[in-house]
């Protein structure tokens, strides 16, 4: 502090003749002598008390009130206040030693005694320097010197300090809505600016090391800049914290409102008794169970730094819930888990036979992995795929996989699944974020290897949200599935030990990539006589008690189940049969519980009566077939079909017509038909002018399904040699394969079913591409034994066996030349093919 | 007069400051008279040795100080209400007053000031 003793007042002009100025107030009594002199000191805490204001004080320290008892009892009620440093923490009663040398002088105006002491008004009326300190108890005393008010320097400075100034104030007071008027009216009225600096400083929150500058100042030019500058920041903070305010309004609404109800809601449960566990019990209990959990180490340290944050968090908090659920979701997930394989060999073919009839090849398949598994435990699974017509039995036979290993099994569908996340699952970012399907049915299993069935794969669709095809490349690519991440999880686990089986009805639709990694099992229709043992060994005596029956109460005689598969039913699998035998079961159900029987045996005789009129007539063979119709048979979904080829010539037509929605690459098959019969008129006794002058018409009902591949090729051929020819095709023959326009057959696919469904249909012979004779052995014996099946492999030996001999009806079943048959297609589906 | 609580309840709530006035403001009647003008000041408790009046121009000016005389040793404050203070009362005349010859009585409290009029 610059000025000091010797520069001290002035002072004032006591003793009034007449001349002074007399602008200020006047400084009389006892100091206006402007000699030191003694005085009691109060030590204030964490105030300034500046000249010129008025302020309540509330004392209560023994020093503090010695020192306030010893002013009153003098005449003029002086008292010093000194301020307390601010770097001195304790909160005793302050010594000198405590305080700042410089403070202010007041003269205390009221008194008023209270319980903790006594509440006194002074006034400030001016500045002050510790000289001497005279006594530290009872009381504080020193003597003291007044300080001149700080003198002006730069009047124009200092007033337009003082303007800026009050215009400060008009915009704080704007955004202080409780301000008492009188501060109000004092504030903007204060026209001197030492005056106005003094009370800023006492009403705004500066600090005490601020506020004992601005007491210090002895200038009015610092003191009006110090003002300004802690006034200008109050305003900055005053406007912030209005415009937060104002847009925190709305929020704050709604989260109190939040914060209450929540609060109730508490309440409420604590009434009820629910809550017994705290927040805090709540993340001890989550913290027990990880210690106690078995978790990879990875696992275990992303999981406690879930756990702090959770700490952290109020219950409230959105995301608490989010991580706690995430917590439990890993303490649920089986990290290290595994079942135990039981690896008998023969228990397991036991089971296999148990739950299904026939699919020898199938179960041959399953035990040789079994084998593996068994000599090389640390073996990947295999990744099974079953391909077959729908109720074959691909998904029992999962269940029996698993049953047979002593593995929990799983089981989901992905037809329809379109969405990636469905199978990845969404990243915890986003609300009602889940784990993918995968890491789901793991978690539901317990156990880290079960055998998990991915159902319909070739029903997967795909959009703009990914391809779920694309994420199952990597779960089920061994190299790659050990540290699958699922997005919610956001941690690897390893799907290696899972036993994959997926099951499709066609192999088409399945990426390339993704039937790559797959170990493909196809699984063919049912013969009628597998489905007899299978109705007789399951499928009644299951319906049988579903229904409430008693074993012996229902007998359905085989001839009857052969009628229900051929005339009731049209599949490939036995759903269909199997209902059907339900609803005989409930019909004798309810004879029985009308006790108007004891027990029912239906045979075929009965079928009317229980079914109504049989609801299909297969295509048979007909007894007879005009030129220019042929035998085909085609595969489907649903197994096999036999079809009719019907072509026929257009008299002054031109070229070759194709209906019954035919695919590309039949229709090319038919052209490459024509151009070889052409191209080999003479070979086959067709008259050359016959191309010239007729057109052809090529039909392939029923027309209503489209249909496609190339293994119809042998039979269009016949179909039109025949037309050309006038030689009839053989009614009992039917014919599937690939012709080429030099005149070679080519292998197809889907042997057995075709087969099948010609056996079905009456046919007894049967021509097939030479190169499909090892499929021969798929077909049942009871069936192969009953038929001819003649190997072929160029065309001409297809018209060799196919055509009838021009002259009668009966030929036998050799060559011979002219006369037609036809052969015929009905009811076709897309005729797939495979060479 | 505001009483205490009054004070303390108009004072902001955090530091509780106003800005202060005089010191003490006494309060004064200005009667007209035939020959000048009679001044009553209420100033009960100030000693009337220690009062100094002057005049300057149209300006009556009054300064002085009340001190407690009845406080003895043993005394406890037990409440304060009367302000002990010094003080300056400015009077403003119409007119001049220069040159007027004042006489001043102090009975009842009240400070009497005659100020006759130079003319008369």
């Amino acid at each position: 502090m610059p000025e000091s003793t010797q520069n001290a007042p002035p002072a004032p002009e006591t003793a009034a003749t007449g001349q002074p100025p007399a602008t200020q107030d006047l400084r009389f009594s006892a100091q206006s002598t402007g000699q030191p002199f003694e005085v009691a000191v109060l030590a204030l805490q964490n105030l300034t008390l500046f000249p010129e204001t008025v302020v309540p004080l509330g004392i209560g320290r023994p020093r503090s009130l010695a020192a306030v008892e010893s002013a009153l009892a003098t005449p003029e009620k002086l008292l010093a206040c000194v301020t307390v440093r601010p770097d001195r923490s304790d909160d005793t009663d302050a010594t000198s030693a405590d305080l700042y040398e410089v403070g202010t002088l007041t003269m205390i105006k009221r008194m008023e005694r209270t319980n903790e002491g006594m509440r006194i008004i002074v006034q400030g009326t001016e500045r002050i320097r510790v000289v001497e300190w005279k006594q530290q108890d009872p009381q504080l005393r020193a003597v003291v010197e007044i300080l001149p008010p700080p003198r002006t320097v730069d009047a124009e400075q200092v007033e337009a300090t003082k303007r800026n100034l009050q215009q400060m104030i008009t915009e704080a007071l704007a955004l202080l809505p409780n301000v008492p008027p009188e501060v109000r009216i004092a504030v903007l009225g204060s026209a001197e600016p030492t005056r106005l600096s003094y009370f800023l400083a006492s009403i705004l929150n500066l600090g005490v090391e601020e506020e004992q500058k601005m007491l210090e100042a002895n200038t009015a030019d610092e003191l009006v800049r110090l003002a300004h500058t802690n006034l200008a920041r109050e305003v900055e903070i005053l406007q912030l914290r209005s415009k937060i305010a104002t847009e925190a309004q709305t929020e704050m609404d709604k989260a109190q409102r939040d914060y209450v109800l929540r609060q109730q809601m508490r309440a409420i449960q604590k009434e009820l008794g629910e809550d017994e566990t705290g927040e805090a019990a709540e993340t001890e209990l989550l913290r027990e169970r990880l210690d106690k959990a078995e978790l990879p180490e990875e696992v275990r340290a992303e999981a406690d730094r879930e756990l702090k944050r959770l700490q952290r968090l109020p219950a409230a908090a959105p995301d608490y819930h989010v991580i706690r659920t995430y917590l439990e979701f890993i303490l649920e997930l089986p990290w290290l888990k595994s079942s135990e394989d039981k690896l008998d060999l023969a228990e397991a073919r036991r089971i296999l036979d148990e739950d299904h009839y026939g699919l020898e090849d199938v179960k041959e398949r399953i035990l040789e992995f079994l084998a593996v598994i068994k000599l090389r435990p640390d073996t990947k699974s295999p990744i099974l795929l079953f391909v077959g017509p729908p109720g074959v039995g691909k998904t029992s036979l999962g269940r029996s996989i698993a049953r047979s290993l002593g593995r929990q099994f799983e089981r989901m569908s992905l037809g329809g699944v379109r969405d990636e996340a469905e199978l990845r699952g969404h990243r915890r970012t986003y609300i009602g974020a889940m784990p993918g399907r995968i890491i789901q049915s793991i978690r539901r299993a317990g156990v880290n290897n079960p055998v998990m069935m991915l159902d319909e794969v070739d029903k997967l669709g795909n959009d703009y949200r990914g391809d779920p095809a694309a994420a199952l490349l990597e779960i089920l690519d061994p190299q790659q599935n050990n540290s699958f991440r699922d997005h919610y999880l956001d941690l690897p686990f390893d799907l290696s030990r899972i036993f994959f089986i997926a099951t499709a009805n066609q192999l088409g639709p399945i990426p390339p990539p993704l039937r790559d990694r797959m170990e493909i099992i196809p699984l063919a229709g049912y013969s009628d006589r597998e489905k007899l043992e299978i109705a007789r060994r399951y499928l009644i005596p299951r319906q049988t008690t579903e229904n409430g029956l008693n074993t012996g109460q229902l007998k359905i005689a085989d001839d009857a189940v052969e009628l229900i598969a051929a005339r009731y039913t049209r599949e490939a699998g036995v759903r269909q049969l199997e209902r059907t035998v339900g609803s005989i079961a409930r019909k004798v159900a309810l004879k029985i519980a009308q006790a108007q029987a004891e027990n029912v045996t239906v045979t075929a005789k009965d079928l009317r009566e229980y079914l109504g009129p049989p609801r299909f007539y297969p295509e048979q063979a007909r007894k007879e077939l005009p030129a220019g119709v042929a035998t085909g048979m085609a595969w489907t979904e649903m197994g096999g079909e036999v079809l009719f080829i019907e072509a026929t010539l257009l008299p002054g037509g031109r070229g070759l017509t194709i209906t019954g929605q035919l695919g590309e690459v039949m229709q090319e098959s038919a052209r490459a038909a024509q151009s070889y019969l052409w191209s080999h008129a003479a070979e086959f006794g067709i008259e050359p002018e016959i191309f010239k002058e007729f057109g052809v018409h090529l039909h392939v009902p029923a027309g209503a399904i489209p249909k496609d591949g190339p293994s119809a090729g042998v039979t269009i051929t016949s179909a039109l040699a025949s037309l050309y020819t006038g030689r009839r095709v053989r009614p009992d023959t039917a014919m599937t394969g690939e012709i080429t326009l030099s005149g070679l057959v080519f292998p197809i696919g889907g042997v057995k079913e075709k087969v099948l469904a010609a056996y079905r249909a009456g046919i007894r012979r049967i021509i097939l591409p030479s190169r499909n004779e090892a499929d021969v052995d798929d077909i049942p014996e009871d069936v192969r034994d009953d038929l001819q099946i003649v190997f072929v492999s160029r065309i001409a030996e297809v018209l060799d066996a196919a055509l009838e001999v021009l002259v009668a009806n009966p030929p036998p079943q050799p060559p011979s030349i002219v006369d037609g048959g036809r052969s015929r297609q009905p009811e076709p589906e897309p005729l797939s093919v495979k060479s | 007069m505001r009483d205490i609580d009054k004070e303390f309840s108009l004072i902001r709530t955090d530091r509780r400051v106003i800005p202060s006035g005089r010191l003490w403001n006494p309060a004064a009647d200005v009667y007209r008279s035939d020959d000048g003008w009679v001044v009553k000041v209420d100033l009960a408790g100030v000693c009337a040795d220690e009062l100094e009046i002057e005049i300057h121009d149209s300006m009556l000016r009054i300064r002085g100080c009340r001190r407690d005389k009845h406080y003895r040793d043993g005394f406890v404050y037990h409440q304060m209400e009367i302000t002990y203070s010094r003080f300056e009362k400015s009077i403003q005349f119409p007119a001049p007053i220069e040159g007027a010859s004042i006489r001043h009585d102090y009975t009842d409290g009240f400070l009497i000031i005659n100020v006759r009029r130079e003319q008369d």
